[in-house]
């Protein structure tokens, strides 16, 4: 109800607004997830509401797990925002759907936004069919957490770290510490996306692919995994655990290395005591593949928002240089391949998130991304806790994931 | 038929019937109308979407998770009902016994229902973590296992620890009820059933139980009611994992719904929820009468 309340009282005040005297500026309703606040969105917002008069955002901040639920109400209801944050694989379920504004057009005659500097990633979650519906907004990508202390404590050279699948296995090995609760290496295998994004990584660093699960290379990439937990190298709560949790333990001291993305950041820097530091994701020895997963938020204009014009020039103005450069304050970076910090904060970590997006590919894009994520939600899990072999798992997951992929392929 | 009847009267019965037909009976129109749909995020705005009969409840039928998940409802509903009225029982006899502070320690109870699902489930799986967690600390300390449990990452064990987490947190509130119905009883009973010879635990069965019995049918309506809509705890302690292990029907029609955006599946799921709910509020208005006309 609440919900209803609020969105009318916001068409209200649109209309109010409206009929107002013409020189009372145009609201740009814009939803969006970032409760830090050293976000480059809430720089943007008051820098785009002092910069003119003509429109004036009104943000609404909506936790990150409710902004989907959230849009679908809003959709539902006849009620959408003007401008929207939403996560990179969904977009094609959005728009293959008509709910997002098509925005070609615009791009194409835009001053600002010019296409041929984004990274490709980013550029192919915002398509559908040759139209483009998002404009990215920041990209991640995930790499290796590594408690340098604990390298040293165990007579590794924290200068050298794990560059291969075996050498993070070897490494985990010797970092293992049951005694003082320490494990090897953590990853997110929750019940959810997070454990699809977190596990592509390796399914593409073993020359695998979604469209081939019931490959050996699938096999092989999940099996790592299972290893991993077997062994005791990894806990088994990994497949409880979300990527937070997955980092929380990093800085607790409950693991010596933990798979995660850039966003992190600042929670490392506020409460880990150790020096901590990041390496890219490594390689399976005998393929030399680097990948890992991108991740990342666009801006987009629902169907049905009264305000297209302004929310493109909101677009516009996040889209610049400056604007970007303020997002690794958060830790995200920058969806454009022509910037690079010069005095960047966390240096080391910098250095290699930078060098990770570049081996960083999109989930998708493809209009039903979830109903392919959860059968290999599944089979990570059904491998994980021992209830099926991986190729068991895989096989079972990849038999539920291409008929889908027959019919709309990626 | 000797009074004539008010026209006030209609406007009486006018205001609930308009309510409960705008705010429940339209919503559950809408959620079975869509069950009959084919409904996408492209279409979920129009009222008009494609028929496609029975469709949805097959995919559900024939979806194996569901299966699952409607088991897991069924444990989770039963062994919640069970759990909360015995240890319910247990407490507010004891707090019945009137030592002192016996009020404001039964009030202080009440406090971990008043505790919203997401932190109780938080909360829960910080105790519960495998390495960690205190529950396992506690029982390796009491020697009571010899390795540590898996409890939220064994598919076996899931459920089990749900149940716990959920009876706690629902426990106090069964208590109070159940507390309520024993300070119903008269005392004179007790008195009289003493002076024949009753020790206590006659006394138990054969005062207290058979007075207190229409509030148990009640209390377990009511549990089994709380129950079938536990979700916010359950989303934040496993988000239905491992493996659905700890997933029941609300959970599951939301993330059919919001995660895979296939909204026509998930309010079928909610329908059989709704149709396990509305037997069970049948049976606890029923009791209610009962308890009225006694």
């Amino acid at each position: 109800m609440s919900l209803r309340k609020l969105l009318l009282g916001a068409i209200a005040a649109i209309g109010l607004t409206a009929t107002a005297a013409l020189a009372e500026p145009k609201t740009v309703t814009l939803w969006h997830i970032y409760n830090f606040e050293s976000d480059m969105i809430h720089y943007g917002i008051k820098a785009f509401n002092e910069s003119q008069s003509e429109y004036r955002i009104e943000p609404r901040l909506v936790p990150y797990t409710n902004i989907n639920p959230e849009l679908i109400k809003a959709i539902a209801t006849g009620t959408p925002p003007d401008l929207t944050v939403i996560n990179d694989p969904v977009v094609a379920s959005f728009s293959s759907q008509g709910q997002l504004t098509d925005l070609t057009d615009r791009i194409a005659k835009s001053k600002i936004i010019n296409l041929d500097v984004y990274y490709k990633g980013p550029l192919a979650s915002s398509q559908w069919k040759g139209r483009r519906y998002s404009v990215a907004r920041e990209v991640n990508a995930l790499a290796l957490y590594y408690n340098a202390d604990m390298f040293r404590a165990k007579g590794l050279d924290p200068d050298k770290p794990p560059k291969t699948w075996s050498e993070v296995v070897a490494a985990a090995e010797k970092l293992r510490d049951p005694a003082k609760g320490v494990y090897g290496i953590g990853f997110c295998a929750h019940s959810s996306e997070q454990a699809v994004f977190q596990w592509l990584p390796f399914l593409w660093q073993a020359g695998g692919s979604i469209d081939k699960l019931d490959q050996p290379e699938a096999t092989q990439a999940l099996q790592l995994w299972v290893d991993l937990v077997q062994k005791g190298l990894a806990s088994r709560d990994v497949i409880n655990q979300q990527q937070r949790e997955v980092t929380s333990t990093f800085i607790a001291g409950g693991s010596a290395m933990a798979v995660g993305g850039p966003w992190e950041l600042p929670n490392l820097q506020k409460d880990a005591k150790f020096d901590w530091r990041v390496a890219v994701l490594p390689v399976k020895d005998d393929k030399n593949i680097k990948a890992s997963s991108l991740g990342g938020f666009h801006f987009a204009i629902p169907k049905g928002a009264k305000e297209v014009d302004g929310a493109f020039k909101v677009i516009e103005f996040m889209s610049n240089a400056t604007l970007f450069n303020e997002g690794w304050k958060a830790g995200l970076l920058a969806p454009r391949s022509d910037i690079e910090l010069k005095d960047p904060q966390w240096p080391q970590a910098y250095g290699v998130f930078h060098e990770q997006i570049k081996t960083a590919i999109q989930r998708g894009p493809h209009p039903q991304w979830p109903d392919l994520s959860r059968p290999i939600q599944i089979a990570i899990q059904e491998a994980l806790t021992g209830t099926k072999p991986a190729n068991v798992a895989l096989q079972e997951a990849a038999k539920k994931i291409q008929p889908i992929l027959a019919k709309t392929p990626l | 038929m000797a009074r004539t009847r008010s026209p006030l009267l209609y406007v009486f019965l006018a205001v609930p019937v308009a309510y409960l037909l705008a705010f429940i009976g339209f919503p559950i129109v809408f959620n079975v109308t869509m069950s009959f749909q084919e409904v996408t995020i492209g279409n979920l705005a129009m009222f008009f979407r494609p028929f496609v009969g029975l469709d949805n409840y097959r995919e559900v039928i024939a979806d194996p998770t569901f299966r699952k998940v409607l088991i897991n409802s069924l444990i989770f509903v039963f062994a919640n009902v069970v759990g909360q009225i015995s240890i319910g029982l247990c407490v507010a006899l004891f707090f019945a016994e009137n030592f002192a502070g016996a009020h404001y320690l039964r009030g202080l109870l009440l406090s971990a229902w008043m505790l919203p699902g997401l932190v109780v489930g938080a909360l829960w799986k910080w105790m519960y973590a495998t390495d960690y967690g205190v529950a396992n600390y506690v029982l390796a300390k009491l020697r009571i296992v010899n390795g540590p449990v898996h409890w939220l990452s064994d598919p076996a064990m899931g459920l089990t620890a749900v149940n716990i987490a959920h009876i706690w947190y629902i426990m106090p509130f069964s208590m109070i009820l159940i507390a309520a119905g024993l300070t119903t009883i008269p005392q004179e009973q007790y008195e009289a059933a003493a002076l024949d010879g009753a020790g206590a635990v006659r006394r138990f069965r054969h005062v207290t139980l058979p007075a207190l019995s229409p509030t148990l049918l009640a209390v377990a309506c009511l549990v089994t009611i709380y129950s079938m809509r536990a979700f916010d705890m359950i989303v934040s302690l496993t988000h239905g994992g491992p493996l659905d292990s700890t997933n029941v029907l609300p959970l599951l029609s939301y993330q059919f719904s919001f995660e895979q955006f296939q909204f026509g599946v998930g309010a079928a799921i909610g329908t059989f929820a709704f149709i396990l709910v509305i037997v069970v509020a049948l049976v606890y208005v029923r009791t209610l009468n009962k308890e009225v006309s006694l």
